[in-house]
């Protein structure tokens, strides 16, 4: 197990080196001068060149990737080039509860909602319960998630006044606050969750009922829900854990959209606004906190495997 | 103003408006000076009988200019105290407020609040005193003397003296920390003569010294930032949370989720801030900024121009107040002189002779097709001013209401399709496909352009939407056929016709092939030299005469066609009570502010 840790966190540091690299480059290949847009106002050529100096990016590309990998491996991932030139793990850690807070809470939302959506349509196969949960699993799915926020703010907002339009408020200032700001986020972000996950635990459901141990159990005269909530569940789970592993690293790694109509800086917000700004270290730093997010969720879902189906050896 | 509003004053206000009315246009028409003396235009303010005369004298005051008399009196009635928060449209998060980092109107809009300034513009876009009590101006115009206020503090409690005035004067001189350096070019050196005066010394004189180089909000290089403030906090914190004088100070600022500002109790002016606690918070998208002004989460929105298809949603809700000024800036679209259909290698030609010019024919098309009503309704909901040149409304003294009628860019789909067909390219045939670049958040309004030239002159124009970083490197190159943009904050005309329409404009293809393209997008000798002249020109009115006459020549020979002067709308609910004399076109200054 530990050989297993050790291998996949080497392989997960190799992953990130790599992605952090290749952002490093990209960046400086899509055109677009960070420093000329920053100063169009100003209409300064020479305060142009100055700035970029002091910032060391008129530096062959070479000098400034070692000099930046060198920096991030000490912890420090260095400013941002715009406006105030805060430093990136400030701005990455202010997001970084944002974005948890709202994907822990999108999860549960999709959980809460799928998992009974799944296990009724797949025990009830072909029935109108069946064919409810498919239908609006459908529509779940077809439904942008901005204008099912949109929908959500117009709804629960402006006309009932029930819950806040925008903004985000620390958990520290009480769970209220920060529930009833994040709870319309959650559901529009939730819902189209909810669908890919009740459709995946409906299909592995009907999978694994048809099962000789599953038809084993029944001729035992043991009850459907013992059935289906002790034997073909737990079973049934495998491929969902990978499906929602991979879907709670995407939450994790920003709800561009959505954070932008509900007004919530959020890691995907702090990354669009860098990418627009072309403000290289923001970019770099949060990229590579993503990508660190990403492949550690997939570490976890592997973990999660061996918990789940004992059967499967990790060291093998 | 409507008899409505009239029948809300009294007999005696509107005696009073009569009485001010009467008496500002009470002068010798011959009189260059309209009956003002060179003391009416001198510090610490200017009065208010002298901004009515010089109005009058333009021909550009209205009952509508009277308004502050009315607005002042429910004003004083209104309550202290209370929050309020306001959403900052557009906008994703407040990148700095920092004065020496600030580029945008959302940026200065808020460190209005926070910082001062020596001078202030008032809603008149005239200069008054801030942090200056008073100044003197010597005989060439070349040094003031400012004899600061006494007994003013920062946020932090340290004391305002003429050290901060030179701490700012050397921090905002120097490229490197901070982009307004350009700005203080013409400032050839900042003497301490004691405590509470400073002399500017000047290279030559400056007509937008008081309004632009030492305004608080849009001028920026001189907006005073605290030397103890910047030592303690950093640059980079200091450009979160600054330390000022002014009526609020910060006490929290997230990046990306808003700024938080309390009441100063020790702001110079006791009376004011009226609020305790103001909430900013950006809010990037239309849809949940109404939604937001709806369900009463904000009650006023600052920021970037609000979306012109939520105004007429604000108007029809009874519990949100609209106020629409006009803006000060200009919008346009640009033509690029070097491109081959459309080539102008010189513009120093009377127009009969540049009327010959094929590119020019093509130019000049293009202005008089462009339908700027139709514009107007599609773009912008009916919204804002056609335009004829950089010089805006909001000037008001400064404009020109006539050009409409007197510019060669003037309405005339006729005469531009006959100048195409003269140019070789009858109903569009054989003009090739221009590209006109805008942002994304311009798309929708580049495409009404497009279809508008299509419409009355057949040809073929693709919209191409770039990011802000690639938009501009292209715009300062001349790397583009067309391009959609204009200016804001344009409170003085050096604003509009320096930064725009001489031949070494700031904006004026900067970064271009200069071996291939001896100018960027304009260069007349002719307006290079009144424009210059103007901004020297302390005489207000002497100034006018050379700004419009330049102002004229960049309309006639088609710089760009100017498109439209925005309208700066204020939206709030009607708790909140922001007085006329507060309503400063594109700022919005919160100290006078009340809640009901």
């Amino acid at each position: 197990m530990s050989r297993f840790l050790i291998r996949r966190i080497f392989g997960a540091l190799i992953v990130m080196f790599a992605v952090a690299t290749l952002v490093f480059i990209m960046l400086r290949l899509v055109p677009g001068d960070p420093i000329a847009a920053m100063l169009f106002d100003a209409g300064d050529p020479d305060a142009v060149d100055e700035i970029r100096a002091k910032l060391g990016l008129d530096q062959p590309m070479y000098v400034q990737y070692v000099k930046w990998l060198w920096y991030a491996l000490h912890g420090d991932f260095g400013r941002s080039i715009y406006g105030s030139r805060v430093e990136v793990s400030r701005l990455v850690v202010e997001a970084l509860p944002r974005t948890l807070s709202l994907a822990t809470l999108s999860f549960i939302v999709a959980i809460v909602i799928a998992v009974p959506a799944g296990l009724i349509a797949a025990t009830r196969r072909n029935s109108a319960a069946d064919f409810a949960v498919t239908f609006v699993a459908f529509i779940g799915l077809s439904m942008p998630d901005f204008w099912l926020a949109i929908l959500l703010i117009i709804v629960f907002a402006a006309n009932l006044h029930w819950l806040p339009a925008i903004g985000y408020v620390p958990l520290a200032e009480g769970f209220w606050p920060w529930f009833s700001h994040l709870i319309l986020p959650a559901l529009a972000v939730g819902t189209a969750f909810s669908a890919i996950v009740a459709r995946m635990i409906r299909s592995s459901m009907l999978e694994v009922l048809n099962t000789e141990y599953m038809r084993v159990a029944r001729s035992k005269g043991l009850s459907e829900r013992s059935l289906v909530l002790t034997h073909a569940l737990p079973n049934a789970l495998i491929p969902v854990v990978t499906v929602i592993g991979i879907a709670f690293a995407l939450l994790m790694s920003g709800t561009v959209v959505v954070e932008n109509v509900f007004a919530i800086k959020g890691l995907g917000r702090l990354l669009i606004q860098g990418i627009l700004n072309r403000d290289y270290p923001v970019v770099q730093g949060a990229i590579l906190v993503v990508s660190a997010i990403f492949v550690f969720s997939n570490l976890l879902v592997d973990l999660l495997y061996s918990i789940i189906d004992p059967r499967i050896r990790l060291q093998s | 103003m409507t008899n409505k509003m009239l029948d809300e004053l009294s007999l005696a206000q509107r005696a009073e408006l009569e009485r001010e009315m009467g008496e500002a246009h009470d002068f010798d028409p011959k009189d260059p000076l309209f009956g003002l003396s060179r003391g009416d235009l001198s510090g610490p303010t200017m009065s208010r009988r002298s901004i009515l005369r010089l109005m009058a004298a333009a021909g550009t005051l209205t009952a509508t200019n009277m308004i502050p008399l009315a607005g002042g009196f429910s004003d004083a009635e209104a309550a202290m105290g209370g929050t309020l928060t306001c959403g900052w449209s557009g906008v994703g998060q407040i990148v700095t407020l920092d004065p020496a980092q600030i580029n945008q109107v959302v940026q200065f809009q808020i460190s209005s609040n926070v910082l001062s300034g020596l001078m202030h513009i008032n809603r008149d876009l005239v200069g008054e005193g801030d942090l200056a009590e008073s100044w003197e101006v010597n005989g060439s115009g070349t040094e003031y003397l400012f004899t600061l206020r006494k007994g003013v503090t920062f946020h932090n409690g340290d004391k305002f003296d003429a050290d901060d005035v030179l701490f700012t004067y050397n921090r905002s001189k120097d490229k490197t920390k901070s982009i307004h350096s350009r700005v203080l070019n013409n400032v050839k050196g900042v003497e301490k003569v004691n405590d509470l005066q400073v002399r500017f010394i000047l290279a030559k004189p400056q007509a937008s010294f008081l309004t632009k180089t030492l305004e608080r909000s849009s001028g920026r290089a001189m907006t005073i930032v605290s030397r103890g403030g910047l030592e303690k906090l950093g640059t980079a914190q200091y450009g979160l949370t600054p330390v000022g004088t002014g009526p609020f100070k910060i006490v929290s600022h997230e990046l990306g989720q808003g700024v938080v500002m309390e009441k100063f109790a020790d702001y110079y002016d006791s009376a004011r801030p009226k609020l305790d606690k103001v909430v900013i918070k950006p809010i990037s998208d239309a849809e949940p900024l109404a939604a937001a002004m709806e369900s009463g989460d904000i009650q006023l929105i600052g920021g970037n121009p609000i979306a012109p298809e939520l105004i007429d949603r604000f108007v029809a809700n009874p519990d949100i107040v609209v106020d629409e000024v006009a803006a000060p800036g200009f919008q346009s679209v640009w033509i690029n002189p070097w491109h081959e259909h459309m080539k102008v290698s010189d513009f120093n030609k009377p127009v009969s002779e540049l009327m010959k010019e094929k590119g020019f024919m093509v130019r000049l098309a293009f202005a008089k097709a462009m339908d700027r009503d139709r514009y107007l309704k599609q773009a912008r909901f009916g919204r804002g001013t056609a335009a004829y040149g950089t010089i805006n409304p909001a000037m008001g003294f400064y404009y020109d209401e006539n050009l409409a009628n007197t510019s060669n860019q003037r309405f005339d789909v006729k005469e531009a399709q006959r100048l195409m067909a003269a140019a070789g390219y009858p109903g569009g045939k054989g003009f090739p496909t221009l590209r006109l670049t805008t942002t994304p958040s311009g798309r929708r309004e580049a495409s009404v352009v497009a279809d508008i030239l299509k419409r009355n002159l057949g040809v073929k124009i693709q919209v191409e939407a770039k990011e802000w970083s690639v938009n501009v490197e292209e715009f300062n190159s001349m790397k583009w056929d067309l391009r959609r943009s204009g200016s804001g904050g344009d409170f003085d005309p050096d604003d509009a016709i320096v930064d725009w329409m001489q031949t070494n404009s700031k904006f004026n293809g900067r970064k271009r092939d200069k071996t291939k393209m001896p100018f960027g997008y304009f260069s007349d000798k002719e307006a290079d030299a009144l424009i210059t002249e103007q901004s020297t020109e302390a005489d207000p009115v002497k100034r006018k005469a050379l700004v419009q006459k330049a102002n004229k020549i960049t309309s006639d020979k088609v710089a760009s066609i100017f498109l439209f002067h925005p309208a700066n709308i204020l939206v709030h609910h009607k708790r909140v009570k922001f007085p006329k004399q507060s309503r400063i076109p594109g700022l919005v200054d919160l100290d006078r502010v009340t809640m009901s």
